[in-house]
């Protein structure tokens, strides 16, 4: 009887002592600071029925992102390429330029069809979510939104998708099971849980409004990889 | 004679250059709501040789006979066997005609101005935009320009061809849209002030018989009458259809004050030739044509003599542009393509202005700038229409896109076929088409193909179908009343307005398995 209330008690110990470790050794959460840009439009159609592949809207602010302190938007300021050499408007550089506004000068236009941007982080980092803007002046939903990371600049090696809404692979990479969305002044959030990466990239294949793509702002919020 | 050899061959070159923006690409944009409704009456007419007039619905039957030469040219004997370009080429023709008409007015506009003016009408926006739209404007502008320019010869040669060409051009006008009553009304109200000006301030007296001769203006009305009865009576075999053609304007005048296209007055077409710019991306402006027709209407009024170009001819034209552009500011119900009528007016003040302004230069340095920035500004001006064309033509930020459908209307198209493909019925396959106040245009027409195609204004009492097209406001009762499962997809109609595609779950996934097949080769 005395030595089973033993046993009890040592794993008691035990247990506790390991929730004091885990606890110290887990990184300091915070609230990612995400600076959005003026709404330029309230709300989304509400007539969006359920059971189809757009998300639909909630009505409320985005919930805070949690992520471990010094987590910051790596990609800022950082070298971008495209599949579209010779955007229709604007230049690539402005996907990085922390310009998120949905006015002239703060968007590239790019071709029809299937189309990419990628940006190099210069360095592997560890990515806890990718926020994304593609035109939020009005309520539209682009096509085929695909983001991958990888570790070359050609996604040839370790590439891993974290996020995927074409539902009948008509951009090739894949069914993905994510929702479709409206663009709005908060933009597309995914959490990409960590993972380690130097190369982010999106595609997209035009959307509700006309078969252009378009891209605002691309922030990477990641830290060094360790 | 050099120099009119010169003249032809300066218009026809322009002529050309005309085509090269009208021609390319005519299917490239997606069929509007409008357009798609006009191929299908002329489909119809193609494939029946029944044409009825329908006042409430459409416009004149002009366009719907007309289309049939390539039909027949390009052997289209049903609507299935047609494409974009069958129906566009018909606006493309009467576009270029506007130019082709300036080789019969050189005397009367001047020369350099009728070419300075062709040049304009070639590379105008809204000119070339709308000279490759399947409406019925471009062929009322043409139409309308026909008749001034007959009636300009009848003044020039008392020939009475002259004057029944007039007439026939007027019925054409007529047997096109409604609204030619307006420039009726404007082509009479300026003759009525060169008359006064020609009276008053010219201090000449005004011989309208010695004008216009009763012994060819009376064949002239007839032919008119003749063309018109003949049009609209579907060549004698529907009565009703001359009647209708004037009980019409009733209607005509309570749409102009009730309907969705209402706009404010003065500034909507104005200010859309002057400076658009409607959301983050390219300015458009037509201003230079504005501001020459400016410089045009004061040279025409400033004219003593007739001298490269007939005074009173300027002035008329100078009147009838500012009467047009008052007209249809002032009415309520306002579409973009309407303004193409007194457009083209400004075009023609607008050569006559250029041409002033070259000749108030004093001397050659003056005259080298300034003609050096007209073709700068012309030159903008044809970019503008390529980018309309070609870069903007279904996009919302260019400004003579109204009401547009947008490319993800193909995709749907797209999809649907591709459903069809995998159905045993093939394009025999059953869809079923649903949205309040009909507003599902322009599928019908791209699904054309289609043997069993069924369309509501509500949800049916049996909606299942391998397909189902329905406005999103119909989900919830289409909701209740399905009994199989469907895969919903959403594609954009319009701006602001989606459809929902409903795909029946075993064709979907019929469909997804050859996705991935396709994607594993």
């Amino acid at each position: 009887m005395r030595r089973s209330r033993n046993v009890l008690l040592t794993g008691i110990v035990l247990s506790a002592v390991l929730v004091v470790v885990g606890t110290l050794g887990a990184e300091e959460k915070k609230p990612l600071p995400f600076k959005l840009p003026k709404p330029v439009f309230i709300g989304t159609p509400k007539n969006i029925p359920p059971g189809t592949t757009v998300q639909k809207s909630t009505g409320k602010a985005r919930p805070p992102f949690m992520a471990p302190a010094g987590t910051t938007n790596v990609a800022l300021e950082k070298e971008v390429t495209s599949s579209d050499e010779e955007p229709i408007i604007g230049e690539i550089e402005m996907i990085t330029d922390g310009d998120k506004e949905a006015t002239d000068g703060s968007y590239v236009e790019l071709g029809p069809g299937l189309q990419w941007v990628q940006v190099d982080l210069e360095a592997p980092c560890e990515i806890y979510a990718v926020l994304f803007w593609h035109y939020h002046a009005d309520p539209r939903v682009y096509r085929d939104v695909v983001v991958q990371v990888a570790d070359d600049a050609d996604f040839i090696t370790n590439v891993r998708t974290i996020f995927n809404n074409d539902h009948d692979n008509s951009a090739g990479l894949g069914i993905g099971k994510d929702y479709e969305y409206f663009e709005v002044y908060e933009g597309q959030l995914v959490d990409a849980k960590g993972i380690k990466a130097r190369f982010v990239r999106i595609y997209t294949k035009g959307s509700t409004a006309n078969e252009q793509n378009h891209f605002i702002e691309i922030e990477v919020w990641g830290k060094s990889a360790k | 004679m050099k120099r009119r050899a010169i003249f032809g061959a300066l218009i026809l070159a322009t002529a050309v250059g005309a085509l090269a923006f009208r021609l390319p690409r005519l299917s490239q944009r997606p069929m509007h709501g409008d357009e798609a409704v006009q191929a299908l009456q002329s489909g119809i007419l193609a494939e029946t040789g029944v044409y009825r007039y329908n006042q409430i619905e459409f416009h004149g039957p002009s366009l719907y006979y007309l289309s049939l030469i390539p039909m027949w040219l390009s052997s289209a004997h049903t609507l299935a066997e047609t494409n974009e370009c069958t129906f566009r080429i018909v606006p493309v023709v009467f576009g270029t005609g506007l130019i082709l008409l300036l080789l019969l007015f050189g005397d009367g506009l001047g020369r350099a101005a009728a070419v300075c003016a062709g040049v304009l009408t070639a590379v105008s926006p809204a000119m070339v935009y709308y000279s490759r739209y399947y409406i019925q404007e471009t062929l009322l502008v043409c139409f309308t320009f026909a008749a001034i320019v007959c009636g300009w010869r009848y003044v020039q040669s008392r020939r009475p061809v002259w004057a029944l060409l007039a007439g026939a051009s007027l019925a054409l006008m007529h047997a096109t849209k409604e609204t030619c009553i307006i420039a009726y009304g404007a082509m009479v109200l300026a003759l009525v002030l060169v008359c006064a000006w020609k009276r008053w301030i010219d201090k000449e007296p005004v011989r309208l018989r010695e004008v216009a001769k009763p012994k060819h203006m009376i064949p002239a009305v007839i032919v008119g009458v003749v063309v018109s009865v003949v049009l609209f009576s579907s060549f004698f075999t529907n009565w009703r259809g001359p009647w209708d053609s004037v009980a019409t304007y009733g209607g005509y005048f309570n749409r102009a004050r009730e309907s969705v296209h209402l706009h404010p007055w003065w500034h909507y077409y104005l200010g859309m030739l002057v400076y658009t710019k409607l959301a983050p991306g390219p300015w458009w402006s037509e201003g230079l044509i504005v501001g020459l027709a400016a410089v045009g209407f004061i040279a025409a009024m400033l004219k003593k003599t007739d001298e490269h170009g007939n005074a009173a001819l300027l002035r008329f034209l100078a009147f009838y542009t500012v009467i047009l552009t008052v007209i249809y500011s002032k009415i309520p119900y306002k579409t973009p393509w309407c303004m193409l009528s007194f457009l083209h007016g400004m075009i023609l003040l607008a050569g006559v202005g250029a041409v002033a302004i070259w000749r108030w230069m004093p001397n050659v340095p003056t005259k080298a700038i300034a003609a050096i920035l007209l073709a700068a500004a012309t030159l903008h001006l044809a970019k503008q229409s390529h980018a309309a064309c070609f870069k903007f033509d279904a996009d919302n930020r260019n400004p003579y896109v109204y009401s547009h459908p947008g490319r993800d209307v193909l995709t749907l198209v797209k999809r649907v076929e591709e459903i069809a493909q995998l159905h045993p019925d093939g394009k025999g396959m059953v869809v079923k088409i649903m949205a309040p106040e009909y507003d599902y245009w322009p599928i019908p027409w791209y699904l054309r193909e289609f043997d069993h195609l069924g369309y509501w204004d509500a949800v049916p009492d049996e909606p299942d179908a391998p397909v189902i097209i329905a406005a999103t406001a119909l989900h919830p009762d289409l909701e209740k009343k399905l009994r199989d499962k469907y895969q919903i997809n959403h594609y954009g109609l319009r701006p602001h307005t989606l459809l929902l595609l409903y795909i029946r779950s075993d064709l979907w996934d019929k469909f997804i398995r050859k996705q991935m097949k396709r994607s594993a080769k």
